[in-house]
């Protein structure tokens, strides 16, 4: 899962720890979902995104581990 | 409340649960240690709900939670595979015919007693507590504690 948590900050002029205050979490919390370690639950998803008034897939982009195929002998 | 006057506070009381650990071991007193500790705890809880930073969220909780999951699953297979053990050799009754067990060599050695076996559960008892502490430790690495940034 890819975000552009990092520049919707930038854009709006908003620190990590500003951010974890207004969403209801930790620093370390926006600083592991910036980096790709966790990710964040619909719940937090949303209000990260309303934060910034933009829609989840604005913030968050959705990439499949490795594509699933079938092969056929 | 701020989370590092929190954190300084359950440092005072460690020390002081130790400190009456202590007492209670000189003075043979078992009562005073387990009171400590019970009060400790309430102590620390109420502490806790005056602490107006955000300590815990989604993210610490999942640690929590995986980590507690991850030692559930190792304990009961430890202690399940030693209590079976020690339930067969306490429950050891000769189905066979008695002639077969005329030799007094016939029944197992005791390897540990029913007191030794409680003392050893006891040990996987505490065990636990580190298995729950290196699985903690794991998890909020893999879900980013302790990653630095610029800010």
């Amino acid at each position: 899962m890819k975000n552009k948590i990092k520049v919707f900050r930038a854009m709006h002029d908003m620190t990590q720890e500003d951010l974890a205050q207004v969403t209801g979490v930790t620093r370390q919390t926006i600083l592991a979902i910036e980096k790709g370690k966790y990710v964040p639950s619909l719940d937090l998803a949303f209000r990260i995104a309303r934060t910034f008034n933009v829609t989840i897939e604005d913030v968050f982009q959705y990439e499949a581990a490795a594509p699933i195929t079938v092969g056929i002998d | 409340m701020r989370k590092n006057s929190f954190y300084l506070i359950v440092g005072c009381i460690a020390l002081a649960l130790l400190a009456v650990f202590w007492y209670s071991v000189e003075h043979h007193i078992r009562f005073i240690t387990e009171a400590a500790f019970m009060v400790a705890i309430v102590l620390i809880w109420f502490i806790r709900t005056n602490v107006t930073d955000i300590i815990e969220d989604e993210r610490t909780t999942r640690i929590t939670e995986q980590a507690a999951v991850r030692t559930f699953q190792l304990f009961w297979v430890i202690l399940c595979a030693f209590s079976i053990g020690a339930v067969m050799q306490i429950l050891y009754i000769p189905s066979f015919p008695q002639e077969h067990f005329a030799n007094a060599t016939s029944r197992p050695p005791v390897i540990l007693g029913p007191r030794l076996m409680g003392f050893f559960q006891l040990f996987l008892l505490c065990l636990m507590i580190f298995l729950y502490v290196g699985f903690r430790i794991y998890y909020a690495r893999k879900y980013g504690d302790w990653e630095t940034d610029e800010e």
